[in-house]
């Protein structure tokens, strides 16, 4: 699957109703860029430019904003999210070799790359999810799992992939 | 089958949850239908998790540890009267003195924590019945003046658990003697430093101490509007808290005329963004304001001029904790403990090569080795311990033999360090202490605003040179080089990410020159880490001929026949020296040197 395809239909009524939630002033930027991500996994444009019409928030600071902020993502995203906590406890304890084994099982070998092909999953590092004594600790859709060492992350993922019907690049390496 | 009656206590903070603690709770629910439940946040023995105590109806208590659904079984069977104890289970008991987690506990000092895995943190009704609120009630009924709170906090000698120290209660004073009807109080729960999470178990655990925390502030400074802002990679945090906002305004603590009296203060949730600088005061006002989290020149200082202009003062999560147990015990009472520049106690976050890891409150004064080796139990391998991390990305590394220093402000400083906000990552001797500093400088460079010339471009050429040197194509000159860098972005950036950027590197060269100088002139990586000077091979006397390291490796750099152990080469010129399949190996048959 091509990603440009995963380009999210963008529902402007839903748009409207979390700016009349939170608030339209400049403070808001924030927690609407969050309440979009919230439901579309990044920040699609078509829904950017409907906060700039609707809200007293112009296209630089929300764009400003949106690129500041490592949680805010301008491209789509998989199916399913990974995130891989990269704190201190977690280098020290070889997060790095989630990531290799993680992009293994998922076929993504371009490094600028974070989305499998096929659209299923999204690999993205994070600072720290504060549960550094579980090292090394990744998150799938909300799920952490404590002490996963890079051959766990691939089983893990696997097992994921089969309950959620995806097809992994690497899965024959399972066994 | 027994017929006790037992009350289940499941720890559900994120670690625990994370462990499988709801799992554990399920199968718990369906083999002891009769049991009453309760859920707590993280008692902070994380080494521990799934962690479990049951009490019989005759007061009889075991706490357990290391739950896992494969084990549980056992600890039914004995809880249903029908099996032995397991004992390897046992973390503490009323009947077994001698259980060794134990003493985890009760070799701490809880203030902050007092509450933290004892209570639902959703349940207003148990905090209440722990004295919760009284300290806010004590204020209001007995008609003290914000300026007799302040005092009370600053007899309390606390000072801002942050990591930078300032005494609370002389910032306080500035922003309760600014000029202005509208003062903001801001509770800065953004703990963006990895390997610390003191804020996320105070906010998931006793969120209403922290309510109440925040509450003391407001009055002593006089503010009417308050924000939380809470890293959104805590989402168990937000909730909570958010929960805790809801119940202390239905039950007259937050809102308009707290308590019946003129305090008026309500309180909003902003969501962090995943910016490591807004842990800064004036980035944290510029993103909650809805902008990008940049830092500013001071003067003016917030608590003058802080949040849309108004007088604003931000306290830490860990500070605002302390208040309610000051204001009820009296600031004579907190000061007595620790020592005399570095009063109360102080919450740390153990992790890395740590036998028991977790969350750690002890007196100040008491020393870093007392911490790792009586609480943490010391090296959790049978390396030697060679370092702690303290202060995550602006603080440092201190090395074995200053293990003694006493847990002060000021003895921490002077060994190149920072107090910081609690992190302790703990280092054995196989971590390289380059490759720590390059993980440092490749944190800070990431997360530099870019404001600063010398730290958007001082960081950067830090982080190239520490790559280079891990690379083994380092230089002597480098080493200079980073020292001298490092002081200049010190000296010339703005703001505190800046000014302690260079922390890390500098203690490390401090400290463990020699390990530079490995990778620089013997173009080796003593920790066996930097994968730029280490080799992967197979040790064939070792090998099962298994090949699960084959199935493993990501760039198939690894051949050989099945079951022939002789026959297994990893060939160096595919290999990329990820360390999959010594992770992997069984035998323990592959060597990275």
């Amino acid at each position: 699957m091509n990603l440009q395809n995963m380009e999210a239909t963008v529902d402007p009524e839903l748009v409207h109703h979390w700016i009349t939630a939170i608030g339209s002033d400049s403070s808001a930027a924030v927690p609407i860029l969050q309440a979009i991500q919230g439901h579309y996994g990044y920040l699609p444009r078509k829904a950017m430019d409907l906060v700039v019409a609707q809200t007293g928030i112009n296209a630089s600071q929300l764009y400003g904003v949106a690129t500041f902020y490592a949680q805010f993502r301008l491209k789509p995203v998989g199916r399913h999210m990974i995130k891989v906590c990269h704190g201190t406890a977690c280098h020290v304890q070889g997060a790095d070799r989630l990531n290799t084994s993680l992009r293994h099982a998922l076929g993504i070998s371009n490094p600028e790359q974070d989305t499998a092909s096929n659209g299923s999953y999204t690999v993205e590092n994070v600072a720290c999810i504060g549960c550094c004594s579980l090292a090394p600790v990744m998150v799938i859709d909300g799920q952490a799992f404590p002490n996963v060492k890079g051959a766990d992350a691939q089983r893990q993922l696997f097992k994921h992939a089969r309950e959620n019907n995806e097809i992994l690049a690497g899965q024959d390496a399972e066994n | 089958m027994s017929n006790t009656q037992w009350t289940i206590t499941v720890g559900e903070g994120s670690c625990g949850i994370a462990a499988g603690a709801p799992e554990v709770t399920e199968l718990l629910k369906k083999r002891l239908p009769d049991a009453q439940f309760k859920s707590v946040g993280c008692v902070g023995m994380c080494h521990r998790e799934v962690m479990v105590e049951t009490v019989d109806d005759q007061g009889r208590s075991y706490l357990w540890g290391n739950l896992t659904k494969k084990n549980l079984p056992k600890v039914i069977q004995f809880l249903r009267g029908d099996g032995v104890l397991p004992k390897t289970l046992l973390i503490r008991s009323s009947e077994e003195p001698d259980c060794e987690g134990g003493h985890y506990l009760t070799r701490q000092t809880r203030i902050a924590l007092r509450n933290v895995g004892q209570l639902n943190p959703t349940s207003m009704a148990q905090y209440l019945d722990r004295g919760g609120y009284d300290a806010i009630k004590k204020i209001i009924t007995s008609g003290m003046t914000p300026e007799a709170v302040i005092e009370e906090v600053k007899i309390a000698k606390i000072r801002g658990r942050g990591g930078a120290g300032f005494p609370t209660a002389t910032k306080w004073g500035f922003a309760r003697n600014a000029p202005g009807d509208v003062k903001y109080l801001v509770c800065n729960g953004d703990e963006g430093d990895p390997g610390a999470f003191m804020d996320r178990s105070l906010l998931e655990g006793d969120p209403h101490n922290v309510l109440e925390g925040m509450l003391i502030a407001a009055y002593a400074i006089g503010a009417s509007k308050g924000y939380a802002y809470i890293r959104a990679e805590y989402p168990l945090a937000v909730q909570y808290f958010g929960q805790a906002i809801q119940d202390a305004r239905e039950a007259g603590y937050l809102g308009y005329h707290i308590l019946g009296s003129d305090f008026s203060f309500d309180i909003k949730i902003k969501e962090g963004a995943g910016a490591f600088v807004c842990g800064e005061e004036t980035a944290l006002m510029a993103s909650i304001q809805g902008e990008r989290g940049m830092p500013r020149i001071r003067p003016p200082f917030p608590a003058i001029s802080g949040l849309f202009g108004k007088p604003t003062i931000i306290n830490n999560v860990e500070t605002l904790a302390n208040l309610p147990w000051i204001i009820q015990n009296g600031g004579a009472a907190y000061a007595a403990i620790g020592t005399e520049k570095s009063s109360g106690t102080k919450v740390f976050a153990l992790a890395g090569a740590i036998a028991r890891g977790g969350l750690v409150e002890v007196p100040m004064g008491v020393t870093i080795r007392h911490v790792l080796e009586n609480i943490g139990g010391g090296s959790a391998s049978t390396r030697p311990l060679k370092a702690v991390q303290l202060g995550g990305p602006s603080g440092g590394c201190i090395p074995e033999r200053l293990f003694d220093t006493p847990i002060e402000y000021e003895a921490i400083n002077a060994t190149g360090a920072i107090m910081g906000s609690g992190g302790m990552v703990v280092m054995d001797s196989k971590s390289c202490m380059v490759d720590l500093a390059r993980y440092f400088l490749e944190f800070t460079e990431n997360e530099s605003c870019g404001k600063c010339t010398f730290c958007r471009i001082g960081t950067l050429r830090m982080k190239e040179i520490l790559t280079r040197i891990c690379a083994g194509e380092g230089t002597m000159e480098d080493i200079d080089l980073l020292e001298d860098l490092g002081r200049s972005v010190q000296s010339a950036s703005l703001c505190g990410l800046g000014q302690t950027a260079a922390n890390p590197v500098l203690t490390t060269i401090k400290y463990f020159r020699d390990e530079y100088i490995a990778h620089v002139q013997e173009k080796r990586c003593p920790g066996g880490v930097c994968k730029g000077l280490i080799t992967h091979t197979i040790l064939n006397d070792k090998c099962s001929g298994c090949s699960i390291c084959e199935r493993y490796c990501p760039v198939n750099a690894i051949t050989g026949t099945l079951k022939h152990p002789d026959t297994w080469v990893i060939d160096p010129k595919i290999c990329i020296n990820c360390g999959m399949c010594a992770e992997v190996c069984n035998p323990d048959a592959i060597l990275a040197a």
